[in-house]
């Protein structure tokens, strides 16, 4: 879902870097871990599933550690769309003149990254129906919140699916329509940019580090149940 | 859509199912025993209000089920789980498990009604009532340890239960619809 300023000129293009590597291991490493966790909620596999929730939790608070103190094209305030930006991009035939993130692959991660939060969320405070196992705050609210918490947690998922198909799909459609290889920057790092792209600033490696081990905390207080979010 | 077509097809395939079985369906109003399961056990049958109406009451008891095992569940996520509301959750699980294997007579299937109880309960009577059996098994274990007050052996015995509830669910209920 990325631009990375290809064009059909015979400019020369170099390899150069637009993914940085906390960043591919967090989309890979997220990948895996919504797999698991619907696989561990179709098997009933009940503790696995909290487990990789609180996975998924610690990835997605590092992910806001490094959009907001990341590489550039890691930082939200690079890639969140303005509407004028995601029309103009339309319009210009999907040409993007910046390494990173163009307007409408942005809005699909925005999206992507705000209903894992929400599953996340309510996964917190869902109770199965057999009140076997549960969220680790369900008991901070009442039964019926709980109930609703399941029932939204279960019904988003389909919500979530339906993005994640969008995004491989807009993945296709780049490859085979306009020609653009989006799939191989996310593994390698490394797209061909023309010479007018703005290339990447990358991060520092100790913030990514930092990021994680504050995503890791955060969650393991949540499940703790520690103020405030426990009694 | 997609959920619907499939209601559908169980729909049908229940049908199909009870019309091959004509005994399985023979419905009737006599509370069966917990320890046979024998649920054609000669009476009239139930009317289709009947039915219906267990069905009703049926489906709050199991929910009246899960209420308590959730309140259980929430309560010893706590740091200092209060066993009185425990054991009164113990105490009404165990007054309604021995009931359990009674509300399910043949004709309350999802051929009659709206219901995820799976044709195979009628199908495998002995099997059902098997799993009943251990289900009323393991809410007295529960409330013998809820009555005692003893935390370790709550969390071993409610965890039992709550494999008692799986055994049962995962066989012979299917899964919810939305």
């Amino acid at each position: 879902m990325t631009s990375t300023g290809h064009r059909k000129s015979t400019e020369a293009v170099v390899k150069r870097r637009v993914w940085d590597v906390p960043t591919r291991l967090f989309h890979w490493t997220l990948v895996v871990l919504v797999a698991l966790a619907w696989w561990s909620a179709e098997y009933h596999e009940d503790d696995l599933h909290l487990y990789f929730g609180y996975g998924i939790l610690s990835l997605l608070i590092f992910r806001i550690g490094w959009g907001i103190f990341g590489s550039s094209t890691a930082r939200f305030s690079s890639f969140v769309p303005h509407p004028a930006s995601v029309h103009r991009y339309v319009r210009d035939r999907f040409h993007w003149p910046t390494a990173g993130h163009a307007p409408l692959g942005a809005l699909s991660v925005v999206a992507l990254l705000v209903m894992l939060f929400v599953m996340v969320g309510t996964g917190l405070f869902a109770l199965d129906e057999d009140g076997l196992f549960g969220g680790p705050l369900a008991y901070l609210v009442s039964i019926p919140a709980s109930d609703l918490a399941r029932e939204l947690h279960e019904q988003l998922f389909n919500l979530l699916l339906a993005l994640i198909a969008l995004h491989v799909a807009a993945i296709l459609l780049y490859r085979l329509v306009l020609g653009r290889n989006l799939l191989g920057p996310m593994i390698t790092g490394k797209a061909k940019l023309a010479p007018d792209v703005q290339p990447m600033r990358p991060g520092k490696w100790w913030v990514a580090l930092l990021a994680l081990a504050a995503g890791i905390a955060i969650t393991r207080w949540i499940i703790a149940g520690a103020p405030p979010f426990g009694s | 859509m997609f959920g619907k077509a499939v209601c559908a097809i169980c729909a049908v395939a229940l049908v199909a199912g009870c019309k091959a079985q004509p005994a399985a369906n023979q419905a009737n109003a006599v509370i069966p025993s917990a320890e046979t399961g024998n649920a054609a056990s000669a009476a009239a049958p139930l009317s289709h209000d009947q039915a219906l109406a267990l069905m009703k009451q049926r489906h709050d008891h199991m929910e009246a089920f899960g209420d308590e095992t959730k309140k259980v569940h929430n309560a010893l996520q706590t740091s200092s789980p209060d066993v009185n509301a425990i054991r009164q959750s113990a105490a009404k699980i165990a007054e309604l498990a021995p009931k359990l294997v009674s509300w399910f007579p043949a004709g309350t299937g999802a051929d009659v009604g709206k219901t995820r109880a799976k044709a195979e309960i009628w199908q495998k009577p002995e099997d059902f009532a098997l799993k009943g059996q251990d289900f009323e098994t393991a809410a007295n274990q529960f409330k013998v340890a809820a009555d005692r007050g003893d935390l370790s052996q709550i969390n071993t015995t409610f965890a039992a239960l709550g494999k008692s509830c799986k055994a049962c669910h995962d066989l012979y209920r299917a899964p919810e619809k939305h």
